[in-house]
């Protein structure tokens, strides 16, 4: 008797489809790129506005001498906390945000190889961000922008403000560092058919670059963070002089973080500024694997330039040089990739819209960043302009050109991307310009009382009669300038998400495969994904679909030839 | 600002140099990203040519980078180099300095400078050194990370707690000279100034004179008080 064969079981089973929560549930539950990406870059644009306001009292406190608005210790804290908010919280997710969201659609992937340590990173970086305001409720840290060692020991400031820094800033980190693994996990493995890395995406290429170089320096950044936590809670010496630490070794280690993140910056707008332009321009990169090669060396050789900010430091003169000509050395790779950034504009049919304005703003911008820094990594004039105004001014320059200007141009680039709306165009123009005027009057005075009267960096104050009190009203005013442009663009994403222009899914006729599908993105990314042929395969489909276009034109007009007039 | 000692003087040098490099680049990059952004404006549809540029243009481009690059990195040795020459005590200085610089320790601490004479003395914010005399200063800290800076005398340095820093300068007119601490020490940081009195020899001696005896006359009224039982 033959034994009854097992019931076959349905290849499909359907348990009913699955409950659809509300989007906002959904959203915060996804591992999908795209929503990490998107509460990323919103979640950063809103520690922007925070970061603002911190900047902007401080201003008010430094608007005329010996000013007592703000007591020494809420200065104190509202530096801290802007520090910790521009860089931890605004600069850096925002550009690993924007990479989180696009570098898996410009190479043809349809997710990340490992969607859940992203989820992880973000939900990190928020749980950083939430201990570094929840500081608010106990007392936030006092101790600076860097909090260098010894004064962020416990032995000079036993509140717990320096142990919410560093946890919010340990937690962000460890959050990056998630990201770029994930990151560079994706672009190894899930490039689409043909997408070789010469190839890939400027934009692209510069995700793996800094998610590699957000593995270093984050790693580092731990580690520096792991010690101070260790000296402050469980009696460690790593930063305790005379028994056995030393303080200058938080001084390195922050250092190589913070150089790295500088150049992370950098890079991701110069890199986004190099997608926009060909298209705007309507030209290829004027040439490609110059500016990859300069992205590259800009995260290495910059990152080794980290003793550029310690020169006023007990180290030998050996090491002083040596960041000299690592810092000297960038003039190079910067100058290549602002050179073909212009060359490729040169001969372009230019259309003048808000994302080429403002890729346009963060060259000129950077520009006068790097060139003002190029003194301050001259040994001897780091003797005397090093902690001056002088210094803040370059960074800003440097650091609002990329993560502001560059970020915003990003952001009116993608938005259509991401919405499936256009951000209004007449607002982009007034917030180009106040944000130009206001780096201008914000920032230009206070190259004159840092270089001229050496008046020093993150004061509370400073005297009459020091001849810095003009510079910095007007610095003041502009700060208010700068605020508004910041503030504009900030309200136009915001209304823009709803109420925009409907956005079509290749909006700008872009050259890489983001704009091959829809706008927003389904979850899956892409239906179909094309074999990539060149490093423009956008360009080469939509010739393509006129190509085939003309030639059915050419059979019906042929056709009509041979049809008899009536 | 005008630089009073030697030292200042070349730093004063290579911050101009390094002023024009920057004015040079920011003109250059400006000038022609805006030439190009208003000459080339076109209508959205006109194709232009698509031209990219080969590997020669960019060598020759980066090798004008690297010879612009190699000469300011030449230049800031050459003026750095100058910048930390010791120098020697002029004719108008000290007498006891001529061989050795006159040593005086500065101890940063929070939130006031203490300088230490080879006598023994002390002083708390001002500094007070004779004219056309080398002055070293040995800069150490008592509690966190502090910045010397004298901008018209000598080239900022850090004081850094467990560490020993050293700042030389000779100053070559009599006069006061303001500074301040440069480095985020916590609460009271933009009010750590410091003075740096330039005066004659002879002046001098007899500040750290009077000085040593002010503070050698107050001791031994605090020590003869506590002998009597007047203070516990």
């Amino acid at each position: 008797m033959i034994a009854e064969r097992p019931k076959q079981r349905p290849e499909i089973v359907v348990d009913g489809y699955p409950r659809r929560r509300p989007r906002w549930i959904e959203m915060v539950t996804s591992a999908d790129h795209k929503d990490v990406g998107r509460i990323m870059i919103g979640a950063a644009l809103g520690f922007l506005f925070i970061a603002l306001v911190e900047f902007v009292l401080m201003r008010l406190q430094l608007a005329v001498p010996e000013n007592t608005l703000l007591t020494p210790v809420t200065f104190n804290r509202m530096l801290s906390l802007y520090g910790a908010t521009a860089i931890f919280l605004f600069a850096i997710p925002l550009c690993l945000g924007l990479f989180y969201y696009l570098a898996p659609l410009q190479i043809g992937a349809r997710g990340t190889a490992l969607p859940r340590l992203g989820q992880v990173g973000l939900w990190l970086y928020l749980a950083g961000a939430t201990v570094l305001y929840a500081g608010f409720l106990f007392t936030p840290s006092e101790a600076g922008v860097n909090p260098l060692a010894p004064l962020s020991e416990l032995a000079f400031l036993s509140n717990n403000g320096v142990d919410a820094w560093a946890v919010s800033c340990g937690l962000a980190t460890l959050g990056f560092v998630l990201i770029a693994i994930n990151l560079i996990a994706t672009l190894s493995r899930l490039r689409a058919p043909g997408m070789a890395w010469r190839r890939l995406p400027v934009f692209a290429w510069a995700a793996a670059v800094t998610s590699w170089l957000m593995v270093v320096i984050g790693a580092v950044m731990l580690a520096a963070i792991t010690m101070l936590l260790i000296d402050r809670n469980f009696d460690g010496i790593f930063f305790a002089d005379g028994s056995g630490g030393a303080p200058l070794l938080w001084a390195h280690l922050s250092w190589i973080f913070f150089t790295g993140a500088y150049m992370l910056i950098l890079i991701t707008a110069l890199a986004a500024v190099a997608e926009i332009v060909p298209v705007f321009a309507r030209k290829p990169l004027f040439n490609r694997n110059a500016v990859t090669g300069s992205l590259l060396a800009i995260a290495v050789i910059g990152t080794l330039a980290w003793m550029q900010n310690m020169l006023t430091a007990p180290i030998g003169i050996g090491w002083m040089y040596f960041a000299m000509i690592m810092s000297l050395a960038l003039i190079v790779p910067f100058g290549l990739i602002i050179f073909n950034l212009i060359a490729t504009l040169l001969g372009g049919t230019l259309e003048m819209r808000a994302p080429l304005l403002f890729a346009a703003g963060a060259v000129s911008m950077i520009s006068i960043g790097l060139a003002c820094e190029i003194s301050h990594s001259m040994v001897a004039v780091a003797w005397r302009l090093h902690n001056t105004v002088d210094a803040t001014a370059s960074t800003h320059f440097a650091l609002v050109g990329g993560a502001v200007f560059g970020g915003f141009a990003a952001l009116y680039y993608w938005f259509p991307k991401l919405t499936g709306r256009t951000m209004g165009e007449t607002l982009a123009r007034f917030s180009f310009w106040a944000l130009v005027a206001g780096m201008l009057i914000t920032f230009v005075p206070l190259f004159l009382a840092g270089g001229e009267h050496g008046q020093v960096v993150d004061g509370y104050k400073y005297f009459s009669g020091t001849g810095v009190s003009t510079d910095n009203l007007i610095s003041t005013i502009g700060a208010f300038v700068l605020a508004i442009g910041i503030i504009v663009t900030l309200v136009n994403a915001i209304v823009s998400r709803t109420n925009g222009a409907r956005a079509g899914h290749d909006h700008w006729g872009g050259n890489s495969l983001e704009w091959f599908t829809l706008s927003p993105p389904e979850p899956h990314n892409f239906d179909v994904l094309p074999d990539v042929r060149s490093d423009r395969p956008m360009r080469d489909i939509r010739g393509a679909i006129a190509h085939r276009g003309r030639r059915a034109g050419e059979s019906e007009s042929r056709a009509g030839e041979t049809q008899p007039v009536a | 600002m005008a630089p009073h000692s030697p030292g200042s003087d070349q730093i004063d040098t290579l911050l101009w140099i390094g002023f024009v490099v920057g004015a040079i680049l920011i003109v250059a990059i400006n000038v022609a990203l805006i030439y190009a952004l208003r000459r080339y404006r076109g209508e959205r549809g006109a194709e232009p040519r698509q031209v990219r540029g080969g590997r020669g243009v960019q060598l020759r481009v980066g090798a004008v980078l690297t010879a612009f690059a190699a000469v300011v990195l030449v230049l800031s040795f050459i003026f750095t180099d100058k910048a930390r020459e010791t120098p020697t005590t002029g004719p108008a200085g000290l007498a006891s300095a001529k061989s050795e610089p006159l040593k005086i320790e500065a101890t940063g601490q929070q939130w006031l400078w203490r300088y230490d004479y080879p006598n023994q003395a002390f002083s708390y914010y001002k500094l007070v050194v004779p004219v056309d005399t080398t002055v070293e200063l040995d800069l150490v800290s008592t509690d966190v990370i502090h910045t010397w800076s004298v901008p018209e005398l000598a080239a900022k340095r850090d004081a850094v707690p467990g560490k020993t820093n050293h700042v030389v300068f000779r100053a070559d007119e009599e006069g006061t000279f303001e500074g301040d601490s440069s480095t985020f020490s916590g609460q009271a940081y933009a009010a750590m100034r410091t003075e740096v009195d330039v005066v004659s020899p002879a002046e001098y001696e007899d500040f750290v004179k009077t000085q040593k005896d002010d503070i050698q006359a107050a001791q031994d009224r605090v020590v003869g008080l506590i002998e009597k039982g007047e203070v516990p």
